[in-house]
């Protein structure tokens, strides 16, 4: 088993990396490194679950950010007129907007933080956090994971139809582009001229 | 000495990780003379790789207009790093293990996603548009195949019950899980060959990108660049012998020569099929990745769940 | 040092990384280069220590020429063979340290990269100043260079326009200037593309470098020399036919190192130096093999349609299903059972396999023609297209045919079409100067 010292010292580095990887993300000047260095933060909250014990939590977590924060780094590149999202631009805009709510959230998590009540049963370290988790998602807690699970796939689904060949505008390979404002003769899709 | 040991963890993570690269290479090149040539030269081919890692050395990395040093820098770095956390998860032989830890397999999933933002991040921080659209092709191509390779590797924990690299080795005592799930092996070698960027599948480094990711790369950092590539293909062949062929166990032979024998198996294989088969179009690759490859990954969860009820 | 040594000796046996570059005249002998031994021929200019500049320099090859060479990474060096005779820009004059060797003399080259890696020879010194190409002129405090997030001129570079895609979203389109010294596309051929992520939205081909030298391309240079030599002089229909199997040879081993075989591409050149009209059933064995071949037939199968509407000549006709040959009007054809074989689809893959058959076909015919002679008058079908004096070279009318064939591919099948068309810039050129298109 690992010393506790070395897991108080690992907890502390994480969550000092998270911290400082998340204040990163506003001080950097590139949408990608933005996007990455959120990667960074949420890793470092992985590991911090893994190091409660959580770790099948901690490890999904990091699975799904790699590929959720590298998709929003393409989005946010695709969308911005930026070749290649390479050019320098800041990360922070809306500075009275931004002030006036990292203000309210920080005052609300600590107030939180300081008045709640956090329950204190240790649990049994012998006990497989894996498969209690995987007793609960399919006992109690299942028709709240199934509502949840079922209206994320109806949405992908939508999604996928939305953005797929035979899509809004016709077939994608023809070249299809959303319909003209005014009455125009109609024309055949995909011709050039 | 004990394996979990920081001094023991690395000398297994990396004797297996460069061994498995250097046999890559030396395959590589037997194979590609072998198909051009007809005939062999063992020598040659032996030598080979570590000439040309040499004048690598020797050459001077090249710089691009304002790339991001940084992340091109540790690009290389996590792509590696990814492939050690892989090759850590499982054990080589009867308790020859770094950390056979009890999500270990959610580990392997979780290294391997990784992977996509280190390509990306190599081709997009080069600024230059060859190894940028490398790295769009890659993300295109790891969504397609991160579902099918989950889903052929969930399969494989549940007749171990158990998400433990070393209990789902343990669990093909009677029976390999390519005997049994017959469906896990060739989908998890497609996935694999994806996310080492490596045969037909090498759409992020392809000619037609006069090298994509590795388009603007030389010297020293292509080295890196190169290994840590080949680290994650022997991660895959490591894993695929242990979740699929039964790792290291097998009659006569002690537990790491069986190991050692699958995984250059799979490595062979995953060699001969980029000498073999041209390079997917990557339109179509998608296609087939969602309307195939993701419900034969299904059909394969489920039939192992229900055999193993 | 010690070490340093150590990796030297090691690195001196290694094969020469070799990034080739096609000049005027220099196509006959590129197949050769991946052939030498112990030269590898690399995709890229990073990956290259030994610049190899086959054939001459026209201006317009000069300025990408010199930003190739600094593309090398140290140590460096470049070879000439610059072909004979030497009409072209003297690339000494340019380019301070170059060999200049004769032609497919691999010794040379590996002797240079011997040396280099030695350290008894220099690295090339850079030839153009190592300077930002635009001065830096943002502002703000992260040098956006405006008052927003983006906006401005960063690094004089403006700013990617914002465009509808296919699936009606507004996105970023890159623009992109490629060739002419690209690997995938043909020596000489120059494309101005805007991209929206690896889809092609726009293409321009961009002026032809071989178009504007006083002399214009030598047509005894071009790779089809043998053709139009035989369209003035009576040649044996056994050595066209024998040249015709040669060409579509080795123009698919650049299709098969495209799709990424490139170890069987070079078994294919092999093939193709050694041709001799006995070799008919090893290249009718290579065609069954690759059209067997289905990774390769789902790469290509539905790219890059060619109507027979948009070319009514040459291979690329005869693989949408029209059988349209100048040899069916040539005397010399008579009487050894030719008829044109076609294909249909029109693709990419029927333009694979139509070449590969048509190899087979022309040493079938090279080995039923015996000594029989084809006597000048008749339009004569070269590799790409009938040839008859005073009329376009076939490959002009391909070239401008890439803009409408290209838009909304993607990248890879964008290279594969271009590919499979077979061009030769140097052809077009020449075509362009002999007269205008009928």
């Amino acid at each position: 088993m690992i010393r506790s010292g070395t897991v108080d010292i690992a907890f502390w580095m994480f969550s000092a990396g998270s911290v400082v990887a998340a204040w990163l993300v506003f001080r950097t000047d590139s949408m990608v490194r933005a996007a990455y260095w959120l990667l960074a933060s949420f890793a470092g909250v992985g590991a911090l679950m893994v190091l409660l014990n959580a770790r099948f939590l901690g490890l999904v977590l990091v699975l799904m950010m790699a590929g959720e924060m590298t998709i929003m780094a393409v989005f946010m590149v695709m969308f911005m007129m930026n070749p290649a999202g390479l050019n320098p631009m800041t990360m922070v805009h809306q500075h009275r907007t931004a002030k006036i709510a990292g203000v309210f959230a920080f005052a609300g998590l600590a107030l939180v933080g300081l008045v709640a009540d956090f329950p204190d049963r240790p649990a049994d370290a012998r006990r497989d956090p894996t498969s209690d988790l995987g007793r609960e998602l399919l006992g109690d807690s299942m028709l709240v994971f199934e509502t949840a699970g079922v209206t994320l796939l109806a949405t992908m689904i939508g999604a996928i139809a939305i953005a797929s060949k035979r899509g809004r505008y016709g077939d994608a390979e023809q070249g299809s582009a959303p319909p003209a404002l005014e009455e125009k003769p109609p024309e055949p899709a995909g011709m050039e001229h | 000495m004990r394996w979990s040991s920081p001094l023991g963890a690395v000398v297994l993570v990396a004797g297996v990780l460069s061994a498995g690269a250097y046999v890559v290479a030396v395959l590589d090149v037997a194979l590609g003379r072998l198909t051009a040539a007809g005939h062999l030269r063992l020598r040659h081919a032996l030598r080979q790789p570590l000439d040309e890692t040499a004048l690598l050395l020797l050459t001077r990395p090249s710089r691009t207009e304002r790339p991001d040093a940084q992340a091109w820098a540790l690009a290389p770095a996590l792509l590696g790093a990814m492939a050690a956390a892989a090759v850590a998860t499982v054990p080589l032989g009867r308790g020859i293990a770094v950390a056979d830890v009890a999500d270990g397999i959610v580990l392997f999933g979780a290294a391997m996603a990784m992977v996509m933002v280190a390509v990306y991040l190599h081709g997009w921080s080069a600024n230059s548009p060859m190894p940028l659209l490398g790295g769009y092709r890659f993300i295109a191509l790891a969504l397609s195949y991160e579902m099918p390779l989950a889903l052929v590797l969930i399969a494989a924990a549940l007749p171990a019950e158990s998400l433990s690299v070393g209990a789902i080795v343990a669990s093909q005592h009677d029976l390999w899980n390519v005997v049994r799930q017959p469906l896990g092996l060739p989908l998890y070698l497609i996935a694999g060959a994806g996310l080492a960027f490596w045969g037909p599948l090498d759409t992020a480094d392809g000619p037609d990108l006069a090298g994509g990711t590795t388009a603007e790369v030389s010297g020293p950092s292509r080295v890196a660049w190169e290994l840590a590539r080949r680290f994650v293909l022997v991660a895959v062949a490591v894993m695929g012998a242990a979740v699929f062929l039964g790792g290291w166990q097998g009659p006569m032979l002690p537990g790491p020569a069986w190991m050692a024998l699958k995984t250059l198996v799979l490595l062979a294989g995953l060699v001969w099929m980029a000498h073999r088969v041209a390079r997917v179009r990557l339109e179509r690759f998608v296609v087939v990745a969602w309307t195939v490859l993701i419900p034969l990954a299904l059909v394969d969860v489920f039939v192992s769940g229900a055999i193993a009820l | 040092m010690g070490l340093r040594r150590a990796l030297a000796r090691l690195a001196a046996a290694a094969e020469a990384p070799v990034f080739p570059v096609i000049g005027a005249g220099g196509r006959s002998v590129a197949g050769e280069i991946a052939l030498l031994g112990g030269v590898r021929v690399v995709d890229s200019p990073r990956a290259a220590n030994v610049l190899l500049v086959v054939g001459g320099i026209t201006p317009g090859l000069l300025a990408p020429l010199l930003q190739v060479h600094d593309q090398l990474p140290t140590p460096r060096a470049t070879v000439w063979w610059p072909g004979e005779p030497v009409e072209h820009q003297d690339l000494r004059t340019v380019l301070g340290e170059v060999v200049v060797a004769r032609p497919g003399d691999g010794d040379t080259l590996r002797g240079v990269f011997a040396e280099l890696v030695g350290g008894g020879r220099l690295s090339d010194p850079p030839a153009l100043p190592d300077d930002e190409p635009a001065e830096w002129r943002g502002v703000g405090p992260y040098g956006q260079g405006g008052t927003g997030m983006t906006g401005g001129v960063p690094y004089g570079r403006p700013l990617a326009k914002r465009s509808p895609d296919p699936d009606g979203l507004e996105l970023d389109q890159l623009p992109l200037r490629i060739g002419p010294m690209f690997p995938p596309l043909p020596p000489g051929l120059i494309l101005d593309i805007a991209l929206q992520g690896d889809v092609i939205r726009e293409v321009a081909v961009g002026d032809n470098p071989f178009l504007g030298h006083p002399d214009g391309p030598a047509p005894a240079g071009l790779d089809t020399a043998l053709f139009l030599e035989a369209a003035r002089r009576p040649q044996p229909v056994a050595t066209i036919e024998l040249a015709r199997a040669r060409h579509h040879l080795r123009w698919a081993a650049g299709t098969l190192r495209l799709h990424g075989l490139a170890s069987e591409s070079l078994r294919v050149l092999r093939l193709a130096r050694a041709l001799r009209p006995e070799h008919a059933l090893e290249v009718e064995t290579l065609a069954r093999r690759l059209r067997g071949r289905r990774s390769l037939s789902w790469a290509t199968r539905g790219v890059g349609v060619v109507t027979p509407a948009q070319v009514g000549f040459g291979p690329v006709a005869r693989a949408a299903g029209v059988a349209v040959d100048a040899r069916l009007d040539d005397p010399a054809y008579d009487g050894i059972g030719f008829s044109p074989v076609v294909n249909d689809g029109g693709d990419a893959r029927a333009r694979l396999r139509q070449r590969l058959a048509e190899a087979a076909q022309a040493l079938d015919l090279a080995n039923r023609a015996g000594a029989r002679v084809r006597q000048p008058g008749p339009a004569l079908e070269g590799p790409r297209g009938p040839l008859s004096a005073g009329e376009a070279l076939p490959s002009a009318a391909l070239v401008d045919l890439l803009p409408r064939l290209l838009v909304g591919q993607e990248w890879g099948d964008a290279m594969t079409t271009v590919a499979s068309l077979d061009l030769d810039l140097e052809e077009a050129a020449a075509g362009a100067r002999a007269g205008a298109p009928a």
